[in-house]
This record gives C-alpha cells, sequence and structure tokens, in this order.
C-alpha cells in the first residue's frame, strides 16, 4: 500500500516538474530531422520521417517492432547514413558520417544492450577512446577526478574503480549516461532503458531525466511502455512501418489514441484463408514448464492441425520458451506431454526424435550451415537414418532435397547451391524444408518471416497454412501483430516472460493484444 | 576445389623446377625417400585436418609422436635403457597411450568446453614432459633391432630399395580411411557441419560432443602411428623428436585448403598439402644452380638447409595470401550479382 502510494507521489511530481516546463513549446528546436528515407535490399525501412526535437523536451518514439525506430536511432546516432533526408542540428544542416561525428554534435546513444568492457573499471570506461594523457602515460587521477564528476551528476554514488562487470543493469546504464554526458551530450537517445531495470533503478533513472531535462538536455525515449510514456514524455511520435503516423503533445497523448496509431491498420488479403478450425486431438501438452531465467512456470497446449499464435514484444520470453520446449536450454521443472507421453526435453535431440522442430528466430546463427549446400543442410538432421548408414547416397540427398524445393518452391538454382549465397526467405524455406523432410508432429516457426521480402512472406504463410490443414500442430511465433492476427487460430499473449493471455482468434482484437503485450 | 587444382600445379610446377636444376631429385632413391617422408607427415596432417575441420585445433600431436617413440624404446629396445620385451608390445603400448590421451584431450574440450588451442597447447607440454621422464633425457637407441626395418622396407623391392615404404603404405591406408570418412559418411558430414556452423549442428539434433570427441581420438591416434614409423626411421627415441611437427601439420593442412575456421577441407587437399611442404623441404637440398664465374671456372650454388624455415614460412603464407585474394574476388563478384539482381 504504502509503496503505491509512494508511486503515486513520484507520479505527482513529475506532473508538477512537466508543468513547470510548460514553456516547453517555446524552447528552441535544436533537432529536426526531414524527409528521412532508408532503404535495404528487398526492405524500405524508413519512408520520408520527420522529427522535431526541442532543448530539454523529452520526445517519446513508439512504434511495433519493426516499425523504423531502430533504424531513425541508427542515422541519429551516426552508425548508418540515410539514403535521402535532411537532419539539421541547432538549425545548421549537418551529415552525420560517424558515431565520432555524431558525438561531437552532442548526439548520444544508450543502448538497449549495454556496451560496457566489463573488465574495466567505471573510469577507463567513461574515458574510453577520449583518454586523458600526460606524456603519454595514461592520466588515472585526472580520469578517476573527472568521471567522479559525472557520476555524481547522474546520482551514482560508488567508487570510479569499480569494475563494470560488478555492476547492476541499473548501474551499467548510468554509467552510459555519464559517458554520453562526458562528451557534451545535449541529445540523448535511449532505447528501451527500463527492459532490463528492477522498479527501484527504473525510478531512478526517471529522476535523473528529470534533472537532465531542467540542464537542458534533450532526450528521445524509446519504449513500448505505456505508463511510463505517458508519464515522462512530453510529447510522442509514432512510427508504422518506416512511416510517421502521428504526433501529439502529452495531454493529448492517451494509450487508446498511440495503440490505434501503432497497429491502426487492415489486415491485408494475403493470409490464406482459415479453415473452420474444429480439431480436438491435443498434440503437444507444455505443463509447468519452468524456463530458465523466469519466475512462473508456463502451460499451454497446441491442438493437431492449429497454428498457436505467440505473440509479445521483444525480450517476452517466446524464444526461450520454445528453445526450452525444444530441448535447447533444459527447463527448471515442468514437462511436455506428446501424443500422451510425457517427457522432459534436455536436448534438440530428444524433441527431434519426438517430432518436434524448431525453425530458430536467428536462422543464419542456429538454423543453417551458410557454407553447405541446399541439399546438405535440407538432409543435415536426418541423414543419419538414410540408407545405407555406412555410405553417404548423394543421388538420395539430391532427391529429398528436390523434393523440398519443388513443394516448398525454393529458389535456388540447384540443390548443390550454398545456403549463404540465398536471400532472406528463400535460406527460410530451405530451414522449412529441413523440417518438412522429416513428417513434424510439431512445428515451431520463431519469427520465420523476419527479413523475408513481402512476395515470398505470402508464399510462406501459405505453405504453413497448409501444414497446419495437413494435421501438423504449428506453434508461430512473431512480433508482428498483423501476422498473428493473419494466420493463428489461438492467440497466446507474453508479458515480461509470462502468459498474459490465450484468446481464440475470434475473440480478440489488435487492440486488446496491444494493451496485453504492453500491459496496463 | 579450385584451391587443390592450384595448390597442384604450384606443386607440379616446383617439382619441374628443381628437377630442372637438379637430375637428381627425380631419381629413385629421392623419390622414394621423398615418399617416405611424405606418408609420415601425412598420415600426421590427415589426423589434424579432422580436428581442425570441425573449428578445433590439435597442437599436441608432435609431442605424441615424441612419446610413442619414446615407449617403444623404452619398453622393446634390445640396447642400452631399453626393457628387452617383445616389440609388438611396445607398439601396443605407445598406441593404447595415444589414444587414451585422445580421449582425455577430447573430453577437455567437449565436456569441460575448455578452448583445443589451451588443451592441445598443455598436451604438447605435459606428453612430451612424460617422455622425457620415461627416458630420464637421454636417447635411447633401437640398435640392431628389426624395428628400425619398418620405415626403411615395403613392397615391391629395387635391389635393396622398396618401392612402396610401410611409411608411404600406411599413408595410402589413411588417404583411403580417411577421404572415407570425412567424404562418404554421416561422421563426416557432421565433421563439416559442427565446423561450418555449430550452433546450427546443434538446433539439427547433432550429436556435437560426441563427434567432436571422435576427431580428438582419431588425431592422437594417427599421431601414434606416425610415431611409430618416425621412431622407426630415425632409428632411436629421444626428447626432441617430432618437436613442431604439430605446425608442419597445420601447415600442410592449411596449404591444401583446410580452412582454420573450420568447415572446410578435402582430403586430396591435405595429400596436395603435404606433398608442398616435403617437396619444398627436400628441395631446398636438392636445389642446385651451376654457372661461371667471373674467372670462368664452372660453380655450384646450393642452399643450405638454413633457408628451410624461411622458405617454408613464405610458402605458407603465401598459400593464405592466395586463398584470401580469392576468397575477396569470389565475394566481390557475388555482391555486383546481388546489387544487379535488386537494382
Amino acid at each position: 500500500m504504502g509503496q503505491t502510494q509512494k508511486a503515486q507521489r513520484t507520479k505527482i511530481d513529475w506532473g508538477e516538474s512537466l508543468s513547470a516546463n510548460a514553456t516547453q513549446s517555446a524552447s528552441p528546436v535544436i533537432l529536426s530531422m526531414r524527409g528521412i528515407t532508408k532503404r535495404y535490399p528487398g526492405v524500405i525501412a524508413l519512408s520520408d520521417v520527420s522529427l522535431d526535437l526541442r532543448r530539454g523536451e523529452v520526445l517519446a518514439v513508439m512504434g511495433e517492432n519493426g516499425a523504423g525506430k531502430s533504424t531513425l536511432m541508427k542515422i541519429l546516432s551516426g552508425a548508418v547514413m540515410p539514403d535521402m533526408g535532411t537532419i539539421e542540428v541547432d538549425g545548421k544542416p549537418v551529415a552525420l558520417q560517424s558515431i565520432a561525428h555524431a558525438t561531437l554534435l552532442g548526439i548520444a546513444l544508450v543502448h538497449q544492450e549495454l556496451m560496457l568492457a566489463n573488465n574495466l573499471d567505471i573510469a577507463a570506461n567513461i574515458f574510453l577512446g577520449a583518454e586523458s594523457a600526460r606524456l603519454g602515460m595514461l592520466d588515472k587521477a585526472a580520469m578517476h577526478r573527472e568521471s567522479r564528476k559525472w557520476l555524481d551528476r547522474v546520482g551514482l554514488h560508488i567508487s570510479t574503480r569499480t569494475p563494470a562487470g560488478l555492476l547492476t543493469a541499473g548501474q551499467m546504464q548510468m554509467v552510459e549516461i555519464a559517458k554520453a554526458l562526458s562528451h557534451k551530450a545535449r541529445i540523448l537517445i535511449l532505447d528501451e532503458p527500463t527492459s532490463s531495470l528492477s522498479h527501484s533503478e527504473s525510478e531512478q533513472l526517471f529522476r535523473i531525466m528529470a534533472e537532465l531535462k531542467l540542464q537542458g538536455v534533450s532526450i528521445i525515449y524509446i519504449s513500448h511502455r505505456m505508463e511510463e510514456v505517458q508519464r515522462l514524455a512530453d510529447s510522442v511520435t509514432v512510427l508504422r512501418d518506416g512511416k510517421n503516423v502521428g504526433h501529439m503533445d502529452r495531454t493529448e497523448a492517451t494509450k487508446e489514441k498511440i495503440v490505434s496509431m501503432m497497429v491502426g491498420r487492415a489486415l491485408n488479403n494475403w493470409y490464406p484463408p482459415k479453415r473452420n478450425f474444429t480439431g480436438q486431438t491435443v498434440a503437444l501438452k507444455v505443463e509447468n514448464l519452468h524456463v530458465v531465467g523466469t519466475k512462473s512456470p508456463v502451460s499451454f497446449d497446441v491442438r493437431a492441425g492449429e497454428i498457436l499464435g505467440f505473440a509479445g514484444l521483444v525480450g517476452a520470453g517466446r524464444t526461450e520458451l520454445v528453445e526450452t520446449v525444444f530441448g535447447v536450454t533444459p527447463p527448471l521443472g515442468g514437462h511436455i506431454e506428446l501424443g500422451g507421453r510425457h517427457f522432459t526435453p534436455t536436448a534438440p535431440r530428444d524433441a527431434i526424435k519426438r517430432g518436434i522442430y524448431l525453425a530458430p528466430e536467428d536462422r543464419k546463427r542456429n538454423g543453417l550451415v551458410l557454407g553447405m549446400s541446399v541439399a546438405k543442410n535440407i538432409s543435415l538432421p536426418d541423414i543419419n537414418n538414410y540408407l545405407p548408414r555406412w555410405m553417404l547416397r548423394p543421388s538420395v540427398e539430391q532427391r529429398v532435397a528436390q523434393q523440398q524445393v519443388d513443394q516448398l518452391r525454393i529458389k535456388t538454382p540447384s540443390t548443390r547451391q550454398l545456403v549463404g549465397m540465398l536471400s532472406g526467405g528463400t535460406q527460410q524455406k530451405v530451414v522449412l524444408g529441413k523440417w518438412l523432410a522429416m513428417k513434424p508432429k510439431v512445428l515451431m516457426l520463431d519469427e520465420p518471416t523476419r527479413g523475408v521480402d513481402v512476395g515470398a512472406k505470402a508464399e510462406i504463410y501459405r505453405q504453413i497454412r497448409e501444414l497446419a490443414d495437413a494435421g501438423i500442430a504449428i506453434i508461430f511465433v512473431s512480433s508482428e501483430m498483423e501476422e498473428i492476427l493473419g494466420m493463428a487460430d489461438r492467440v497466446v499473449i507474453m508479458r515480461d516472460r509470462k502468459i498474459a493471455g490465450i484468446y481464440p482468434r475470434d475473440e480478440v482484437s489488435q487492440e486488446v493484444i496491444a494493451a496485453k503485450m504492453i500491459g496496463e | 576445389m579450385r584451391r587443390e587444382l592450384g595448390m597442384a600445379v604450384a606443386v607440379a610446377v616446383i617439382c619441374a623446377f628443381l628437377w630442372y636444376s637438379n637430375h637428381h631429385f627425380i631419381g629413385q632413391y629421392n623419390i622414394l625417400d621423398l615418399l617416405r617422408s611424405v606418408g609420415m607427415l601425412g598420415i600426421l596432417a590427415i589426423g589434424s585436418s579432422l580436428v581442425i575441420i570441425t573449428g578445433g585445433i590439435d597442437l599436441s600431436v608432435g609431442a605424441i609422436v615424441c612419446l610413442t617413440g619414446v615407449l617403444i624404446a623404452k619398453i622393446s629396445s634390445p640396447s642400452t635403457g631399453g626393457l628387452h620385451y617383445p616389440m609388438w608390445i611396445g607398439i601396443s603400448v605407445a598406441l593404447l597411450a595415444a589414444l587414451l590421451i585422445g580421449i582425455f584431450q577430447g573430453l577437455l574440450v567437449t565436456r569441460m568446453g575448455l578452448q583445443p588451442f589451451i588443451v592441445t597447447l598443455g598436451g604438447l607440454m605435459w606428453i612430451r614432459g612424460i617422455a622425457e621422464v620415461i627416458i630420464n633425457g637421454r636417447t635411447i637407441s633401437f640398435g640392431s633391432s628389426s624395428f628400425t626395418n619398418l620405415a626403411n622396407s615395403g613392397l615391391l623391392n629395387i635391389g635393396h630399395e622398396a618401392i612402396f615404404s610401410y611409411p608411404f603404405l600406411g599413408f595410402v591406408a589413411a588417404v583411403i580411411l580417411g577421404g572415407y570418412l570425412l567424404h562418404m559418411t554421416v561422421y563426416g558430414r557432421y565433421l563439416f557441419a559442427i565446423g561450418g556452423n555449430r550452433d546450427a549442428a546443434y538446433y539439427s539434433g547433432l550429436p556435437v560432443k560426441r563427434v567432436e570427441l571422435g576427431a580428438y581420438v582419431i588425431s592422437a591416434l594417427t599421431a601414434g602411428i606416425s610415431g611409430i614409423f618416425y621412431a622407426s626411421f630415425i632409428q632411436d627415441a629421444g626428447p626432441t623428436v617430432g618437436h613442431g611437427y604439430e605446425l608442419y601439420a597445420i601447415a600442410a593442412a592449411v596449404i591444401g585448403g583446410v580452412s582454420l575456421r573450420g568447415g572446410e577441407g578435402t582430403i586430396v587437399g591435405v595429400i596436395i598439402g603435404t606433398s608442398m611442404m616435403e617437396v619444398i623441404n627436400n628441395g631446398i637440398t636438392m636445389f642446385q644452380w651451376h654457372y661461371h664465374n667471373s674467372k670462368g671456372h664452372l660453380r655450384t650454388f646450393h642452399l643450405g638447409t638454413h633457408w628451410q624455415d624461411f622458405i617454408t614460412g613464405a610458402v605458407i603464407l603465401l598459400a593464405v595470401i592466395f586463398d584470401q585474394v580469392s576468397h575477396f574476388v569470389a565475394r566481390r563478384k557475388r555482391l555486383k550479382a546481388q546489387a544487379a539482381k535488386t537494382a
């Protein structure tokens, strides 16, 4: 009870500090991005995006995964150059060519994954790449003295000699911010800063943000958490599919409005029609499975012929869950029931033997041997069962692969082509082919259309639906809500490594899912 | 395969050049000698290649060569310091020791998750260390034992020289077995897959650790077999035998196109790489150049053996530079093709 009151009070404090800054709109625009466009092969990441940032303002940038936030921030921090568009800092046009250049202009990005050298102490990290030296010797005393100043400014009262590896995530974040400030940063980009912070660490961060604001530092705040945005932001810009879809002041930014902007689009008709799903045979039952790194066990089941969609934000624990079912990291407890038999997977071999397959999220890292041919990749999990065992028969291998190439319409000059030479969508089909050649019972697809161009996507959707129609139970993990709604028969929503709800597709709307994903 | 072809041509060119400079290069005695040394190093290189293909490395094989010789000499040599047991006991114990070392190191790498470089670097020292302790740092001769005939005799004699010496025949057997294992069995496929992408192999249900363990065991065993031949050839066993051979084996594999990144290599390449190493080694002593000095006297120029390290090193570098350049060219071509497609 006391805690809630305290939180309430902090909120009120914030309200006051913000209203004290009500003259906000009068303060000068220090950063202006106009018509930013960035294309990657097969994808338009950003199209004509604009953004204004005032002195001492907190601007929240929101959008679904893949909406273009990261690309925009990479451009702003100098890591990526835009194809078109202009950037003005203090009214002067600049061409941000490198991170060093952006740093010089006072722009600093605090990464989602914290990038400190764990073996070095705080002072060494703050001065990394900008060490002060006297006669070629590191001037450690000066660096510690300076670091102390910056640490004090972000309210971190620990020794500058502490190795970064010993810090908590929250402390690391503060060190990163201190480092940015030491570079005279005036524009601070915080990319999902609270995703790895505890409650109290988050509160500490918010206090420091308020102080920085008063000191005239502008902050671009990227977050999926609605309550934080409503509490912290002076204004909100929403991106969708690489475009601006709205900009509003703090007073107008209601949750409903933001959610509808984030998701508001008609479902495309490229999804294959669903058959009226009535199957009742449970193919896979997961009971109280305790995934490493989570607090509470999860349970769900998927029926033969069903596509079970897993929605959630990046980091909601979906990948960890399917990888645990697949045996990549053995669970701490609970079990899996397949066809009435219990088992606990301890390695992918266990799951594969039982007909549970996973097309992993990072297919280049975990799904494919890029230096091997299409045929060799497809045969890899099953080649041990080809006969005769003591002598590989390339002709058999080619035939099995050719079957998949034909069935999945894998666009490759031949089954001997190296997989590394193929496009993302084609590679994904090779991953699918590898498992389909083995008659799956349960097929888990983790972000199967990531990095796949639009045409190949539709094709992959159709094939997934066909597999389900053939009686395979499908677990479909995706960060694109549209995809989940277009494909799934039932939707599991995950948040903070827990299942936040399971709904039949027909009983749930985009808004409900979005709200559940973000948390009320 | 292009890499292997290029190297084969290079070996042929060097041979032709050596023959031109000194006709004895193709002489019966030299050729048979060359084949024997290719055999002894080749057996070693095949084992090392298996490990390198999984993305690992085995630095301990030179030390195993030393230990095998020492064990055989200590147990079976009829000379001073030897224990006079029958030869087969010495050889069996030596091979058993190699096997156990392979299992031990393989377990450290796969089960303990230690880095292959460190595990086998340790091996390089402690294995040789054991050998030194066994013989008290001295050298034991095989004396008049028939064991010394092993490396010097074989099948199809011309006079008292065998055309196919036993080390060479051993190499032929190792090539056949190694080629079969690498290119025609599931096990070989797994070696390549693990070296190409260990995570993907694991996610595909491969028994990654068992396959890797096998590679270290085979590497140690081939080192043991090679060690038997070397001991017989040198005719004694001392603490410095096999010194640096692990690096020659790795060099032979790399010259033959086995990538230290893992996942790449062929048995043919290993044969060619080994030939290159031994041809150069041999060529440095064979190479000569006749010229007339200012007074008109005929003189002959020889490279001393002190040139060996320099030339071998240069050849290794040239081989990998050539490889990298061809990779760049291929990549540039591919990117251009891709750009043309997306434009």
